[in-house]
Formats: structure tokens, sequence, C-alpha cells
């Protein structure tokens, strides 16, 4: 630990936030029994002390986006468990849990960059089993595979694969080949074809919301590829590609396909029980809510279909205050913020990083601004807040992964074991070879 | 909603709002730790010119005339992209870029080679001193 008052005061200040948070559902809360704030509080506590305990266990440079997440995922657990009047949510505290322990495999995964340079085809492959699955065990109107209680989202998984496959290609832009009069990098092609693939995947599956994540990610990661220094892409052709996506983007929403633009072009307020009726209950919320909210648990939104993840931000909003949720929202930006304050000391960090928070930060715009009927309404999650394992647990390997970019690792990877050799075949140093006469 | 729920709401929303700024503090203290174990890291070594120190802050440093190289020498003499410095279990290793004049160190013609302190790296005309920080 880099200094045990920093560490002391940001357990403290963690655990002042969450006991601010109880607190407020003690006095104003709608419980029928003591009992549920009472295992609520503890559920909380206990998750704090469990986790700074834990963090003491790894050795890494920067521990605030730790210090983040946990502060989160337990204002996330306080939110879920109020909605509709106060009891522990059990299901969504095992969520966080394993989003915890998502966090802590991310972080070990990530952080050598050479070695998961050698791990690159597996990436593909993953992506490619996952897109299998998808295309045979999810019917073609949804992305969900549901095992009796537990339902998954294998979309959710791509994400972290398709940044680090993004992060991967960044050493590759060195290695070009002339085809005819172009000099082209192999890897961009291929990550092209595969978001090419994303998004004919959730064309079939008409779940176009998770789409603009992944163009971020995309983006992001070709912006990158263009600013690596050894890539030597010309101003003109990064001009050529914005001109590109712009025409793509205009084109796509002028010939999207109707469901998209029932979407694209819904009054929210001629229709209020209808196409718009989320929308409206979720404006209505807001409105309600004030300043300061109606009280943990007063809420009405949580009759609403998806009110704990669609619409979250509102329901939030509804219960405890638009100045609550705003805050909850900057805490998130911080998260976002940290690679700024501590850079990554690498491309491939830099590039992780990158994608991680483009996609953090499109998936919290399409949900707020979403619930807000400012965009099109997408049914997007808000990362760390919003209820669903898939989407917790990702979110959790995404940001071990920006933790592993804040404390990494440049050591070269083990060479491959080889076959032993006889003693004969023992290459020794020259000192102790034996000349033979 | 009565005044003194009013308060609490308040102090829960301030309560949060300290800690997002004592974590934010937090990061930008951590920011001198990173620092320093990325010295540690690298060895403490940087680049130097006649007058000028050259951070080796990333694990890639490429050299050269070009505006996009981390280390730009504007001199003819070095190619756009003349060489390319990394770093891996604390050795800095430079590697020629396929530069038209190519890279000599202590005055032999090298393609990559692992650098040690008060190396001599010259690239065209241009020479640099491969030492330890606050070295002269």
């Amino acid at each position: 630990m880099s200094s045990k008052i920093a560490y002391v005061f940001s357990c403290l200040f963690v655990i002042i936030a969450h006991g601010g948070m109880l607190l407020n559902v003690f006095f104003n809360g709608n419980y029928s029994s003591i009992n549920n704030v009472i295992i609520l509080s503890a559920a909380v506590l206990l998750l704090d002390a469990a986790y700074f305990t834990a963090m003491l266990f790894f050795r890494q440079t920067t521990y605030a986006i730790d210090f983040l997440m946990i502060l989160l995922l337990n204002m996330s657990i306080i939110f879920q468990s109020c909605f509709g009047g106060v009891r522990l949510s059990v299901k969504h505290y095992i969520t966080c849990i394993v989003a915890l322990a998502a966090c802590r495999v991310g972080y070990i995964l990530c952080r050598n960059h050479k070695w998961l340079q050698q791990q690159k085809k597996y990436f593909y492959i993953g992506i490619g089993i996952l897109m299998v699955v998808i295309v045979t065990l999810t019917g073609s109107r949804n992305m969900w595979i549901s095992l009796g209680p537990i339902t998954i989202q294998p979309s959710e998984f791509i994400k972290p694969l398709f940044i680090l496959a993004c992060a991967t290609s960044i050493a590759e832009q060195q290695k070009k080949h002339k085809i005819l009069f172009f000099h082209v990098v192999y890897e961009n092609f291929a990550l092209f074809g595969l978001m090419a693939m994303i998004f004919l995947l959730q064309w079939w599956c008409r779940d176009l919301g998770s789409l603009p994540t992944f163009v971020a990610i995309y983006a992001c990661g070709f912006l990158l590829r263009i600013c690596y220094p050894k890539a030597k892409f010309s101003k003109k052709k990064l001009v050529g590609a914005g001109v590109i996506l712009l025409i793509v983007a205009i084109v796509g929403i002028k010939f999207a396909p109707g469901y998209v633009q029932d979407r694209l072009h819904v009054d929210i307020w001629s229709d209020p029980s209808g196409d718009g009726y989320q929308q409206s209950r979720a404006l209505i919320g807001i409105a309600n809510g004030g300043w300061f909210g109606k009280g943990p648990g007063y809420g009405d939104l949580h009759n609403v279909f998806a009110h704990e993840n669609d619409i979250v931000f509102a329901t939030i909003s509804e219960e405890w205050g638009l100045l609550y949720s705003l805050m909850m929202i900057f805490v998130i930006l911080i998260i976002i913020m940290i690679p700024l304050i501590n850079p990554p000391r690498s491309y491939f960090h830099g590039t992780v990083a990158t994608g991680i928070c483009a996609a953090f930060a499109v998936q919290m715009g399409l949900n707020i601004f979403g619930s807000c009927n400012m965009i099109p309404f997408t049914g997007v999650t808000i990362p760390f807040i919003s209820s669903g394992g898939s989407s917790l647990m990702v979110s959790g390997f995404m940001t071990g992964m920006l933790i592993a970019c804040q404390s990494p690792v440049f050591k070269q990877p083990k060479p491959p074991k080889k076959i032993k050799k006889t003693a004969s075949q023992v290459n020794y140093p020259p000192q102790y070879r034996r000349e033979s006469y | 909603m009565s005044t003194l729920n009013l308060i609490l709401c308040a102090v829960a929303a301030a309560s949060l709002d300290i800690c997002a700024l004592v974590l934010l503090l937090t990061a930008y203290h951590e920011r001198s730790a990173g620092k320093k174990r990325w010295d540690r890291m690298t060895s403490f070594m940087e680049l130097a010119d006649y007058n000028v120190s050259y951070p080796l802050g990333c694990d890639e440093i490429l050299i050269g005339r070009h505006a996009s190289a981390d280390i730009r020498l504007p001199d003819l003499s070095v190619s756009r992209y003349h060489a390319l410095m990394t770093v891996s279990n604390g050795i800095w290793t430079i590697t020629d870029m396929g530069s038209k004049s190519g890279i000599f160190v202590n005055g032999n013609l090298v393609k990559s080679v692992q650098l040690r302190e008060n190396d001599v790296i010259k690239l065209g005309n241009r020479r640099l001193i491969f030492r330890r920080k606050g070295g002269c």
C-alpha cells in the first residue's frame, strides 16, 4: 500500500458515505420491520470490510478505482434493496460479490500485456464461440439464455474480449503488407470484420441497444491505432475515416428497420401508455422526486417494467432525489477520469483503458439520456448500478482491467517448456563446455 | 418531508460528495507513487542530449524526426522513425526501425541491443547518452 494514511482515510470515507445512506434509509425509508434495515446495514458494512481486507493481499500501485468500485457497488445494493420497500436484495448482493471477484480476475489476467499479446488468438476464438452461442441458443428476437432462475446475456461477455482484441492489435501497426498500391495491416481488417459481425449479430437479434457501446470501443481503438507513432497514419486518412463514419451513420438512420425508426421518432406524451410508457413514467418519477427524493422505498416506479435496470436512473432519482443521482453519476465519471490522472505506461494499456472508459461512458449516457427522452430508449444498463448478473460481472471484470492498466508489469513471458534434453544434447555455457580433441 | 428528514438527505448527499473528493485526492496522491514505481521498473534511466534530458515515461519510446515520435530529434540526419526503445524486466533495448544511417552504440553499428548505463547512442549526427536520472 503506497500510503497507509490514504488507505485508512479512503476506507473511512467510503464507510461514512454508506453510513450516511443507511441513516437516510433508517429515518426516511419505507420498511415494515427494523430488522430489514439492520440486515441491509450489516450486509453493506460487511462487504465493505471484506473488500478492504482483500485489497491488502494484492500489490497494486493505485487503489483509488477499488475504493470507487466498492463505493458504487454498495450504493447499488442499497438502492436496489430499497425499490418498493426496504429489504436486502439477496440476488443483487450475490451478483455484486461475483462482480468483485470478476474484478480481481480481470486485474490478474491483464497486468502483463506481453503475455496477453501471445494469447491474442484466444480473444478472437472466444468472440467467435460467444457469437455461435448467441446464434444457436438465443432466439432471433433476444440475446438472453435462460438457465432456470438465472438468465445470461452472452453478448455482454463479448465487450472485454473485443477491447482486448482492439488493444492487442496496436502493436501490429508496424507490420504492413503491400497489396497492389496499398500498405495494409491485416489485423485492422480482422477487427473491422469482427465489428461487422457484431453489427450483423445484433441486427439479427433485433437488439441494437448495445451497438453504440461496441462502436465506441472500436472507434477508440481505431483512433489510437492512428495515433500510434509507428502506424504512420496520415491526417487525410483520419479525416476520410471520420467522413465515412458520418455517412454510414446518416445512411443507417435513414434506412433503419421499422422498429428502430419507431424508437427514433416516438412521441412519448402522445402515447404515454404504449410505446412511451417507460419514458413518460420515468420523467414523471424524476419530477416527483425533486432534489431530495420521496424517500427510500416510497417511489412508484418499482411498478414499471425494468425499473431496476433500464430506467434505474429515474427510479433512484424518484426515491433518493436528483442531487443524489447526479452525484452517483459523478462517482462513475471519476472512475472514467482515473486513467487521465494516472496515465497508463504502454500503448496497450492506454488502448484498454480508453476502450473501457468509452464503454462505461456510452452505456451511462444511453441509459440516462434514454430515460430522460433525450435520445431513443435503448435499455442499456448503467455500469455498477443497474441490476443484471452478466452486466455487473462484465463491469467488474472491465474495472479489473482498468486497475491492471494502473499497476502493470513489464516482464517477458516465460518461454514455452521444451522437451527435456539428454545430457549429450544440453548446450552448456561456453565456460563449462569441454572441447573434444 | 420534514426539515429533519431533509437535513438527513443533505447529510447523506454531502457524505457521498466528500467521499468522492477524498478518493479523487487519493488518486492524485497515488499518481506520485505510480511515478516512483515506474522509475524503479525502468531502473531510473533517461536519455540525455547536451543540455536536454528525455524522460522514458512509456514502455515503448519512438525516437525520430517525425512530430509523432516520443523523442523528437529535429535533425535531417535522423530518420523520421529511427529507433524504438523498449523495456522489459527492467532492461532497456534499442532497435533500429529501418533507418537510413543506422544506430551506433558505443561506436558499433547495431540492429538491436540491450542498453547499459552510460552507453553512447549515435543516431545520425546526434549523440544521446543512456544514463541514470539526474546524472551529468
